[in-house]
């Protein structure tokens, strides 16, 4: 593992991606340079089909890519066996996907125990702490509901608390509002942007919703599988996309 | 893990029953079929069962108990001299006709046993002394014969009773309980000699002969004695039992027709559950995936699989079982149809489904280690 020298949470560099073969080929991601500093809410943001996503997998580490480096707190994921890659998504990275991916034969004290249960925590003690994330979260009493009884909103704190109750130092974030109204979005953010406050901690958030752009540290923006701007949102240095 | 494997599962309630219901059709199908073929088979050797002689000689040309191929009488004297036969006796076994009370025929097993020892005499009196058999045309009968010749009488037939066997009055003195024949006949038991009036004359009339090892003899060893004394052909009880069974087994198409049936039952099993369960395993692809995505590794999911699998194949696999003894103890009060469900049949079920398990579980697991965790950002 490489020293995290610079507090860089996400330190990428010269990243590709091409998706297919032959006449088929299709470049996702073209030499991506792009960092997340420790304590920010990062959003990726730009048109769809830009490599938003794939670049969210690549930091991810679900996703393989063809060239280039990813270091997350330090660690190259471009040097990790698919073994060590799993071992570090399950220890150092929480997910909060657009379609929360919430398992509904589950109960929601169940579902936000998971990523502790993957870990090899004990199930009364994943419970226990699930149930207190819920509160958190503020869905406390509401631990043995399905997730098909609880609202979109209350789905998504859900998850929430599941990408947050390992104590992940990446929590990686995709459409985390697309499918909220503008009143829980706001709610949801705060919640993403007070977690990323936590030391040692960083965010990376992935959206189209621009009702929650000012909820970012920082925003990148993507144009045609590049970065192209960069642009400091809170903490005011400066309000103006800076050029990649 | 494995608790939310088991709520993965349980959860999807119409998969379950579809998954569970498979598997117990395939279970109730295998072994209630190999339960009544094993019972037509023990079926084939009820004669075996019922005289329970050590030793058994017949014409070298015989191949199983229910086929007949007539002795001489000077038989039995060859074989009571042969060195390690302790004493032999004469048997008649053969079909007859008894003219029932509305004047019907029906075709019965005779039995005629040695009067002087009763040797070959059923296990089991239900009514009256078997003793009593020596008495004048007095024969014993089983508890099937009470249904099978009471037609056109007041009430069935009974101790006293008589009926005619080709022409000729017997009488009705004993009821005896017998294991059931192939051919469904009741069995009736009289002494050799009566026997032999009751049936049509033939040059031979000895059917059979059952002799005793001597003391320090094997039933083993005074056969071979014995066959190659005689020239005669000597089985010892349980040769006997499996010659009959594998001729059974040859030269009927009885194996065939039960295994097309047990084939199937494995053939439902394996393409009911296995597509349902996959069926089950792509529909959890995009939950599976997020579980990968946030580290599961795929070993713990394969095993989540095998879990789900197994607890799938082994509650139908119980409920199976469970239908099948159903079935056989309601068919052994009623006597048919034949039922015998030996250890093998449950082992051997349990062996099938579990290999369903396995292909349903790798069908999955396949999908798993294909499946990129990246699945979940798709929309």
């Amino acid at each position: 593992m490489a020293d995290n020298k610079n507090n860089y949470a996400v330190h990428v560099r010269d990243v590709s991606k091409t998706f297919g073969v032959g006449a088929t080929a299709v470049p996702a991601l073209k030499g991506v340079n792009f960092d997340a500093r420790e304590g920010e809410l990062l959003m990726i943001v730009g048109p769809s089909g830009c490599g938003k996503t794939t670049l969210l997998s690549a930091i991810a580490g679900t996703l393989q890519f063809d060239t280039g480096e990813i270091d997350v707190f330090g660690s190259a994921l471009q040097k990790m066996s698919k073994n060590e890659n799993s071992a570090f998504r399950r220890q150092n990275i929480g997910f909060i996907f657009q379609e929360f991916h919430l398992i509904p034969t589950l109960n929601a004290v169940e579902n936000v125990s998971v990523p502790l249960l993957i870990n090899g925590v004990s199930r009364a003690v994943a419970e226990r702490k699930a149930h207190a994330l819920l509160a958190q979260v503020g869905l406390e009493g509401r631990g043995h509901e399905s997730p098909l009884n609880l609202s979109g909103g209350q789905q998504q704190r859900v998850a929430i608390a599941r990408a947050l109750v390992h104590e992940p130092r990446l929590i990686i974030c995709d459409e985390p509002t697309s499918a909220l109204d503008k009143e829980n979005g706001a709610r949801i953010m705060e919640l993403l942007r007070q977690v990323a406050r936590a030391p040692g901690r960083c965010v990376v958030v992935v959206t189209h919703d621009n009702r929650i752009f000012h909820h970012a540290d920082r925003m990148t923006e993507m144009e045609d599988g590049r970065v192209a701007r960069v642009a400091e949102i809170n903490g005011g240095h400066s309000s103006s996309f800076i050029p990649n | 893990m494995y608790h939310i494997a088991l709520k993965m599962l349980l959860g999807n309630r119409s998969k379950y029953i579809v998954l569970v219901s498979g598997i117990t059709f395939a279970t109730l199908l295998m072994t209630q079929q190999s339960a009544i073929f094993c019972g037509l088979m023990l079926w084939t050797t009820g004669s075996l069962q019922n005289m329970r002689a050590k030793v058994w000689v017949t014409d070298p040309k015989v191949e199983q108990v229910n086929e007949v191929r007539q002795l001489r009488d000077t038989d039995v004297g060859r074989v009571r001299s042969v060195e390690g036969t302790a004493w032999a006796v004469p048997l008649f076994w053969g079909l007859q006709q008894a003219k029932l009370a509305d004047g019907r025929f029906k075709q019965i097993q005779l039995v005629g046993l040695e009067s002087a020892t009763l040797v070959g005499r059923p296990y089991r009196m239900v009514a009256g002394r078997i003793e009593d058999v020596r008495l004048p045309n007095a024969v014993v009968i089983d508890e099937l014969a009470i249904v099978r010749l009471s037609a056109g009488r007041p009430k069935p037939i009974g101790l006293g009773d008589t009926f005619e066997i080709n022409d000729r009055e017997a009488r009705v003195v004993g009821i005896c309980r017998t294991a059931k024949s192939f051919f469904g006949m009741p069995y009736i038991f009289t002494t050799y000699d009566q026997a032999l009036q009751f049936a049509p004359k033939t040059r031979k009339m000895l059917s059979f002969i059952l002799a005793e090892p001597a003391e320090g003899w094997t039933a083993e060893a005074t056969a071979v004695a014995i066959t190659r004394a005689t020239g005669l052909r000597a089985y010892t009880e349980k040769n006997f039992f499996w010659a009959t069974i594998r001729w059974y087994f040859v030269n009927t198409g009885i194996p065939m027709s039960f295994g097309i049936t047990i084939l199937l039952g494995f053939a439902v099993g394996v393409a009911v559950s296995g597509q349902t369960f996959y069926t089950f395993v792509l529909e959890n692809l995009r939950h599976l995936g997020a579980l990968k995505a946030m580290g599961a590794s795929d070993g713990l999911l394969a095993r989540m699989l095998i879990l789900q699998a197994f607890t799938v194949g082994l509650i139908g696999y119980g409920l199976g079982i469970g239908l099948t003894s159903l079935f056989g103890a309601l068919g052994l009060e009623k006597g048919e149809p034949p039922f015998m469900l030996p250890y093998q049949v449950p082992l051997g079920a349990l062996a099938v489904v579990l290999f369903i398990c396995v292909f349903a579980a790798l069908l999955g697991i396949r999908q798993i280690r294909k499946l990129e965790p990246a699945i979940v950002f798709r929309g």
